[in-house]
Order: C-alpha cells, then sequence, then structure tokens
C-alpha cells in the first residue's frame, strides 16, 4: 500500500488534485481494531470547482493513472494492488480534508480524515456497517467529544449521534 | 441472590460474565492500538478468508 499512497501523492505533486485524505474503513482503521474492507476510499479536492453540483471531471486524474499501468475493475481503479475509489468532496468532506491528520505508512506521509470527520461522515451515511464503524470510533479511537459536537451540530446530525450513543441505531 | 455474579467456568478456570465482557471490549481497544501496518496485514488476511469462506471470484485480495 506504500507504492499505492506514493502514487497518491504524485497526483498531488502533479497538480491533477489540489488535495486529498483518506476516509472510510481503511481511514477508520487508523483508530480501531481492523475491520474487513475491500478498498481505499480517497476524498479529493479538485483543482477546478465542482461544488455547485456541476459536473465534476476527474479525466486527467485517471489518464495519468492509466498510463501508470493501473487497471479498472468495476467502479475501482487498482492501484499497485490496492482497488481505489477517489470520491469528490463534497462541502463536509472538504473540511474534513483540510482539517485531515498528516500520517505515515511505511515511511510514506498521507493524509488521512480524523476520528470526528468520519464518525459524521458514517453517521450521514447512516448504513448498517457504517453505524457499526462510528460505535468502534466512539469506544476505541480517543474522540475530541467537544470537536464532534460541532461537527454533528454543523451537520444536523446531533439525533443520529445521541441514538447511536445510548445504544440504538440512528 | 439477584446482585450475585453469574460464574463462567471453563474446566479450572472461573471467570464472571462481567468479567469476560470486559475483557472483550479489552481486546478489542488493544487491538485498536495496533500498528496500522501490522492491521493492514490482518486485513488482507482477513479478505482470504472471505474470498474462501464466501467462494467468490470478484472478491479482490490486496496485492502488496
Amino acid at each position: 500500500m506504500d507504492k499505492t499512497l506514493m502514487m497518491i501523492n504524485d497526483l498531488k505533486k502533479k497538480k491533477l488534485i489540489k488535495d486529498y485524505a483518506i476516509g472510510g474503513g481503511i481511514a477508520a482503521m487508523f483508530y480501531i481494531e481492523p475491520i474487513l474492507t475491500y478498498d481505499l476510499d480517497v476524498f479529493v479536492i479538485t483543482s477546478k470547482g465542482g461544488k455547485s453540483g456541476k459536473v465534476i471531471d476527474l479525466t486527467s486524474l485517471y489518464d495519468f493513472l492509466e498510463k501508470k499501468k493501473c487497471s479498472w475493475r468495476g467502479e475501482h481503479i487498482i492501484v499497485k494492488g490496492v482497488p481505489v475509489q477517489f470520491i469528490p468532496v463534497d462541502e463536509l468532506e472538504e473540511e474534513a480534508v483540510r482539517s485531515a491528520e498528516v500520517m505515515r505508512y511505511k515511511g510514506v506521509h498521507t493524509k488521512v480524515i480524523t476520528p470526528e470527520y468520519l464518525v459524521a461522515i458514517f453517521l450521514r451515511a447512516g448504513r448498517k456497517k457504517d453505524l457499526e464503524k462510528v460505535e468502534r470510533l466512539l469506544t476505541q479511537a480517543n474522540i475530541e467529544m467537544k470537536k464532534l459536537k460541532k461537527i454533528v451540530h454543523a451537520y444536523a446530525l446531533e439525533k443520529k449521534l445521541s441514538s447511536i450513543m445510548r445504544g440504538g441505531n440512528a | 441472590m439477584r446482585n450475585r455474579p453469574t460464574i463462567v467456568l471453563y474446566g479450572r478456570k472461573r471467570f464472571t460474565r462481567k468479567g469476560l465482557l470486559a475483557e472483550k471490549a479489552d481486546f478489542h481497544r488493544k487491538q485498536a492500538k495496533l500498528p496500522f501496518e501490522e492491521k493492514i496485514k490482518i486485513l488482507v488476511k482477513l479478505q482470504k478468508i472471505a474470498k474462501n469462506i464466501k467462494n467468490k471470484k470478484d472478491i479482490f485480495v490486496w496485492q502488496i
């Protein structure tokens, strides 16, 4: 996965994306016990717009990867042996990317979404598997509750969070 | 009687039910503190197990 991350870092160096951070199950695994997941979610801030529902063009990014012999597998592109999904950010995710932490994997630097933003993103997605991750993050990660409450308040996720914290489904 | 803890016996070993659950929670917290590199190794093992159990060709095991 170190080579995968190096190639993703190249996308930023070559200005094909403005910024990125790892999200999803792999990001959660930085803070919780290992869980089964099959892909690497990469939230990207693109170089051009895309905020207001316009077309987001990731052609140059995929062209670059295809030239590096990355192949498609369904909706994923295999980058050095790892299925990757590039997800253009919305407002919440953009905040998450901008405040992501720099981590290292086998000496390679990468940005990872913080546990507080992960909780918010998973709460909003609301599928059973997302809520399971929220429960694990709340019990196993060092969550800054003040920070989390501020985020869930801003995105109207308070009810979902309190439901999970009471032990129910959001 | 109601306040007495439930005892679980495994041969000579003796646990309370509460103690067993606490131990389990503690195990998960310790797993969460493993180095990320170690977690990725475990993930790949989980993917292999899932592929074998489900016998699905479309499950992609990371080639790392």
